[in-house]
């Protein structure tokens, strides 16, 4: 009356392996299940007994208990419901107990239908290094775990499909992992900016030489449409650098059906009211943040005056180690943050200081108040050099993006 | 700019450095040598600026980049007036 299910649980951006064991024995009627479960996981019990019921089986009218083991790491999400189903089913002979080499995670709907969850790929990822050889993931999800190398991935649309297949009665196609074609990705392209030579220059060296790079111009100079345009001309993203962020993306709930891998250099522009836990990354369990989702490409802090702080300050040591440590009750851990920092701002509070319209209205002291904020940076590691934008549209010249980035030499403007 | 990155790649084989923004100070010794005319210039520009240690550092960071894109060995002249100009603090009068 005891079966053993093995799964697969997220911890930070990196997944460990979790057996799912089940009780079934006589006794007062209950369903319990330990192994320090949160809330979603504890409601499992009641997705796993409709679906059950709701695919013509029998749910046992006996004490069951389950428990996740390592039993003293927290355990979250809704990973867990289709293990502790198939274990439940294992446990009262609906179903042979599967093979050691198979794994199984997903969430369940009342149905017997599977759904999306967090963290596919750093999951096959751990599956792959506990000797796992074949995993069963929600379909939504399957793409995005096959690109894990050393595990067949079979795409589970419902129940009813799986227990067929452990069965011998039917067998479902495993995934094929689409090659991954980095030139393949589109990029918001240079050659739609007119203009701003000398800031095109300056964001070629800094893409060159990975150096974080501080803009500032008056209002509609183009700050922000450079600063979009900046992914573009980095380098292409390596495989391994496409797994880790889309490592990251995937527990941070960001990745899913339509976009199972992050193949585009990431460009995060967070709005200047930004915590700074949204920004280092952080919560009770903790989940990466910002400079994290920003790890290979661009964080750019529009309006740089305007953030707090503590902001800005978090922002020191992840610049200085390319990596940030989190620490929480719940544990410690580091996530990568490894982004080449962008940053824009106006020269005083109306934007139009030093204009030749003479527009502003700033008095000299405001204005110097506000390039006082270029000093806060001043203590980053490797801090901002300096270029300005201005509106002279002498030179017209657009050259794409993909020149920019592939030619021979580059010539100075 | 793909030659550039290679060129340091090449360079940081081996080390933990990933591009030119994350030289420290031994490898800026190892590969920002400056010739007597750069050193003078350099000079220069901290006596006219008021820069402190820690913006040569970067300056040499940048030129040695600029240098890169362009294909050369040892950092010029020109690559470090360059790397000067975008460091202007008081920008307000670029504009």
């Amino acid at each position: 009356m005891l079966a053993t299910i093995r799964s697969l649980g997220v911890k930070g951006i990196g997944g460990y392996g979790v057996s799912v064991e089940v009780f079934v024995s006589n006794g007062l009627v209950n369903f319990d299940i330990v192994g320090l479960p949160d809330a979603a996981v504890k409601e499992a019990r009641e997705r796993v007994r409709a679906a059950i019921k709701s695919n013509g089986f029998k749910f046992p009218v006996s004490r069951v208990t389950v428990n996740l083991a390592p039993a003293d790491t927290k355990k979250a999400g809704t990973v867990y419901d289709l293990p502790i189903m198939l274990g439940i089913l294992a446990a009262t002979g609906v179903i042979r107990q599967p093979k050691p080499d198979c794994a199984f995670f997903g969430e369940l709907s009342l149905n017997g239908t599977l759904r999306h969850v967090n963290g596919a790929l750093p999951m096959a990822v751990a599956a792959a290094r506990e000797g796992i050889r074949e995993l069963f993931v929600p379909a939504d999800n399957a793409q995005e775990a096959s690109y894990a190398d050393g595990v067949t991935v079979y795409p589970v649309e419902n129940v009813s499909e799986l227990i067929a297949h452990l069965r011998g009665e039917f067998r479902i196609k495993p995934m094929e992992a689409p090659k991954l074609d980095p030139t393949a990705v589109k990029y918001l392209d240079f050659a739609d900016v007119k203009g701003q030579e000398n800031v095109k220059r300056a964001m070629e060296i800094a893409a060159a030489g990975g150096h974080n790079i501080l803009i500032v111009g008056p209002p509609g100079a183009g700050k922000s449409m450079m600063s979009k345009r900046l992914p573009g001309i980095l380098p292409d993203m390596t495989r391994e650098e496409m797994l880790k962020s889309t490592e990251i993306y995937s527990v941070a709930g960001l990745t899913g059906k339509d976009n199972p891998i992050i193949a585009a250099r990431p460009f995060r522009a967070p709005h200047h009211t930004v915590s700074s836990t949204a920004i280092s990354g952080g919560g009770t369990i903790p989940r990466p943040g910002e400079i994290s989702l920003a790890h290979n490409g661009v964080l750019f802090l529009d309006e740089l005056p305007e953030f707090r702080k503590d902001v800005l300050e978090v922002l020191r040591q992840p610049l200085e180690d390319g990596e940030v440590t989190v620490s929480r009750v719940a544990g410690t851990e580091t996530f990568p943050a490894n982004f080449m920092l962008v940053c824009a701002m106006n020269p005083c509070k109306c934007g139009w200081y030093g204009h030749p319209s003479g527009r502003c209205r700033c008095t000299e002291a405001a204005a110097a108040r506000q390039t006082r904020c270029a000093h806060t940076t001043a203590a980053y590691p490797g801090r901002f050099w300096i270029a300005s934008t201005s509106l002279s549209r002498r030179r017209r010249s657009s050259m794409k993006s993909s020149r920019i980035a592939h030619r021979p030499r580059a010539r100075r403007i | 700019m793909d030659a550039a990155r290679l060129i340091q790649r090449r360079r940081f084989e081996g080390t933990d450095i990933l591009s030119n923004s994350g030289m420290n100070t031994k490898a800026l010794n190892t590969y920002c040598v400056l010739t007597p005319e750069c050193e003078q210039l350099m000079h220069e520009a901290f006596d006219r600026m008021g820069l402190t240690a820690r913006s040569y550092d970067r300056i040499l960071r940048v030129a040695r980049t600029i240098a890169d894109l362009e294909g050369e060995k040892t950092i010029g002249a020109m690559h470090i007036a360059e790397a000067i100009q975008y460091r202007t603090y008081d920008f307000r009068d670029n504009i």
